[in-house]
């Protein structure tokens, strides 16, 4: 049996995942070959819709380091740049994907004068035209990129993110004062993108791909949103092969829509017929966080025991719809805003009826569990992540205590690749399956309907 | 505290034991509201006539019930801070406020508003920037913190209550100024430890009960005979937090600690809030611009579309140049509580500032237990015999 057999076999993935996926590592790559020849390039991070349109419409190619340091170690060259930004200062306990481009920028400013280190992969970063982080999810996003001014300097935007709190969210005029904020900045923002490559924007383009934006990610919501159905008809697997095009912009978003849209169909025609991904699903998970790139397999030998992993990760799942309203706004900027503050408000009114303060950063999970009928969750915190990480505990207290949904905690990490055991995590598979059965039974004994 | 106690005595009676002072204001009948960090305008709650009181962590303290919700690998201070909470040790707060100031404090919001009763709970959300709409922004959620506490409180917060509290507020910060004056002298006239019990002292008093000890602890060692011993080194500290005078002795077993710049010392005082016109609005600008956190994003112009590394230093650390040279710093110590991300991603950089103007420095960092303190020491020892 071939291993491609033996995966058919685990996990039933889908058709339309493939062509999307080719279409993301096709952008990557002519992304690789427009900056070798030239093309000013720009170092991003994961901004959550605000920042990416406006590069998208200024036709300006966008690398994600968070992305390149889970690259570069996945590539085995990761720990040079760490020892690198281990000897320059910086604390070793900082985010992994920082030090390692932290590390990495000092090795090409430093040691090569500016030029790509021979050993990147995968045509490695070029020296940045300008660096746009982002407050969201966590403080690193834009330390980082501040601290990077001692190696490089490109000028830093640091787009604002606003966090609101679940309650005072439901306040008169907070909403209102979240997307007076965002517009103002994204104005100032554009502003500062057309000084930095001297050329206008153009509106009328941004206008179409704020649209094509919004409207991608509602068709990837409801891609998932049929993944509630048992057996769910979509692994993990391929939501994690798919996430960058809706996430990241990634691609053409006209071709990404229409791939997004098969991908709906094809997934609703297993729910019509029964198909589930996982052939004999006996037990349905939530994913929290970034799962181990390197050992996916893993995911595979958890469906040969009948694990179905249904849904995952807030931060990487498109917003949920929740505004009507947002395609009628005649400002795209407005329109980014309203759409991106989706991301987190999306959940705030579940959160607040369900008395889960913990916001968007713990009640997602609980609102998965119950939507999704999970029967277990399984928790990766991550050594040098502290934003995917830190909540984990929270997470699982009030899965435990709210939904009798217990959780499997399997520590890895986003650089260090040895911290993740796929060896020690199987071998906790098999007792945790006799807690999810006994919780079943303890959901059932409270009323709760799966 | 003793009835005679006065002064430094007093201070020190009450940073030993915060809380007894805290319950005897409570058993009065007046209100006390936590805040675990120094970007609460705390102005808002005097000008309520609730007493601000700074939730503190303790580094005696084993942390055991903030595990149930935060790792190990998370703040340690705001670890410690909710232990404390937890097991009831502030159960005499009537609310809490928490804000935005970093990733740790969003998060351990969530946890505390989940976990504990108090009648009143506010986050306020801050943006990074110091951008104008970021300074707009904030000023909208400063608004509507007023209206959650006038809906608490039972009673309007009017624009001249707030002045009159910001008053009060920047008499503490010029008297906390005049208490760090005299540190100028060799020897200093206090210490750095004195000092920091003082200020812990104060942020759990009502403003001018507060300013009434600063007052009396400024007469006090002005007119002192024994003042501190004459060390060798006049250190500069800069860290997030250091609020237990155990740590800062480790500091000062061979030097003077002359200035601390961490969110237990100078940092919530250096500047005053200017009254322009609307209070909220100058409460905004303070909080975002002034306090002088690594948690802002500072730039030599905002939105500048060229960098050069001299000036962005400048913009993030240049204050600190006055500072040197008025309190004759001879070494400076970069102390990190581990895993605060913001402060740790500054201390490359600050150390080059330092080295620019030629001062020795060293980066130490420690997990905010007793259990650190030696090995801290050990560190501290051998970064003073490298300046003596």
């Amino acid at each position: 049996m071939t291993a491609q057999d033996k995966e058919k076999r685990a996990i039933n993935r889908l058709e339309s995942m493939r062509p999307l996926r080719a279409k993301v590592n096709e952008t990557y790559l002519k992304s690789v070959e427009a900056i070798q020849s030239g093309k000013p390039a720009v170092w991003g991070m994961l901004n959550f819709y605000y920042g990416d349109p406006i590069l998208k419409a200024m036709d300006i190619e966008v690398v994600y380091p968070e992305n390149y340091g889970a690259i570069a170690a996945a590539m085995g060259v990761a720990q040079q740049y760490l020892d690198r930004a281990d000897a320059e200062g910086f604390p070793t306990h900082l985010c992994g994907y920082s030090l390692t481009t932290l590390g990495y920028a000092s090795r090409m400013m430093k040691e090569l004068g500016g030029e790509i280190p021979p050993e990147a992969p995968l045509g490695g970063m070029p020296k940045p035209l300008f660096l746009m982080s982002s407050a969201a999810i966590c403080d690193a996003r834009y330390k980082w990129f501040q601290a990077l001014g001692r190696y490089m300097d490109a000028p830093v935007w640091t787009l604002e993110a606003p966090t609101p709190g679940v309650k005072e969210f439901f306040m008169e005029g907070y909403y209102d004062a979240m997307v007076t904020l965002g517009v103002k900045h994204l104005r100032d923002f554009v502003a500062f993108v057309e000084t930095m490559v001297g050329r206008k924007m153009d509106w009328d383009r941004l206008d179409r791909i704020t649209n094509l934006m919004i409207e991608v990610n509602r068709v990837w919501h409801e891609v998932n949103e049929l993944r509630k159905v048992k057996p769910c008809p979509m692994h993990s697997r391929d939501f994690w092969s798919a996430m960058p095009a809706a996430l990241f912009l990634a691609g053409d978003l006209e071709d990404s829509l229409r791939l997004y849209q098969d991908m709906y169909r094809e997934v609703k025609a297993r729910v019509d017929s029964g198909i589930g991904a996982v052939p004999e699903e006996k037990y349905r998970l939530v994913f929290a966080e970034l799962p181990p790139w390197h050992s996916l397999a893993f995911f595979d030998k958890l469906a040969e025991r009948g694990w179905s992993f249904v849904v995952e990760s807030f931060g990487y799942r498109p917003p949920i719809p929740i505004d009507p309203d947002v395609m009628a706004v005649s400002d795209p900027l407005e329109r980014i805003t309203r759409f991106s503050l989706q991301f987190f408000a999306g959940y705030y009114e579940d959160a607040r009826q369900q008395k889960v303060l913990g916001g968007a950063f713990a009640y997602p999970y609980l609102k998965y569990a119950r939507e999704w009928k999970c029967d277990g969750a399984m928790l990766h915190p991550l050594i040098s992540c502290r934003s995917a990480s830190t909540h984990l505990p929270y997470v699982a207290d009030m899965l435990m205590e709210k939904l009798k949904v217990p959780s499997l905690s399997i520590e890895g990490d986003i650089v260090d690749l040895r911290l993740f055991n796929t060896e020690d995590a199987l071998a906790r598979a098999e007792p945790f399956e006799e807690t999810m059965d006994h919780y079943r039974m303890v959901r059932q004994q409270e009323g709760l309907d799966w | 505290m003793s009835d005679q106690s006065s002064g430094l005595s007093k201070a020190q009676e009450i940073y030993s034991n915060r809380s007894r002072r805290a319950r005897e204001l409570k058993a009065e009948g007046r209100k006390l509201i936590g805040y675990p960090c120094v970007y609460v305008p705390v102005e808002m709650l005097t000008a309520l006539d609730l007493i601000p009181y700074r939730a503190c962590g303790d580094i005696r303290e084993p942390v055991t019930e903030a595990d149930r919700a935060l790792p190990g690998s998370f703040c340690a201070v705001m670890r410690s801070c909710l232990d404390c909470a937890l097991k009831g040790k502030n159960d005499f707060l009537d609310g809490m406020v928490a804000i935005h100031s970093s990733d740790p404090q969003e998060k351990t919001a969530r946890v505390w508003e989940s976990y504990t009763d108090h009648p009143y709970f506010h986050f306020i959300d801050m943006p990074v920037t110091v951008r104008p709409e970021a300074v707009e922004y904030f000023t909208s959620q400063l608004d509507d913190f007023r209206k959650t506490l006038e809906a608490f409180a039972g009673r309007e917060l009017s624009a001249d209550r707030l002045k009159q509290a910001i008053d009060y507020h920047n008499r503490q910060r010029g008297l906390v100024r005049q208490l760090y004056d005299l540190t100028k002298t060799s020897p200093p006239a206090i210490s750095g430890t004195e000092i920091l019990q003082v200020v812990k002292a104060v942020m759990g008093l009502p403003v001018a009960e507060g300013n009434d000890l600063l007052t009396e602890v400024i007469g006090e060692a002005r007119d002192r005979t024994d003042r501190p011993e004459k060390k060798p080194a006049r250190l500069l500290l800069w860290g997030s937090t250091l609020d237990d005078a155990d740590v800062m002795q480790v500091f000062e077993a061979k030097a003077n600690v002359v200035l601390d710049d961490s969110c237990g010392g100078v940092r919530a005082y250096r500047a005053d809030v200017k009254l322009t016109g609307n209070p909220l609005v100058d409460l905004a600008r303070y909080y975002l611009n002034e306090i002088t956190c690594a948690r802002t994003f500072r730039q030599a112009s905002p939105g500048e579309t060229s960098k050069e590394y001299t000036k962005d230093l400048q913009s993030r650390f240049g204050y600190l140049d006055d500072i040197i040279r008025e309190w004759n710093i001879n070494g400076a110590i970069m102390l990190l509580v581990r895993y605060c991300d913001p402060f740790a991603f500054e201390m490359p950089a600050l150390k080059d500032y330092f080295e620019s103007l030629g001062l020795p420095s060293t980066y130490i960092e420690y997990d905010y237990t007793t259990g650190a303190l030696a090995p801290l020491r050990t560190r501290v020892e051998a970064f003073l015999e490298t300046i003596a």
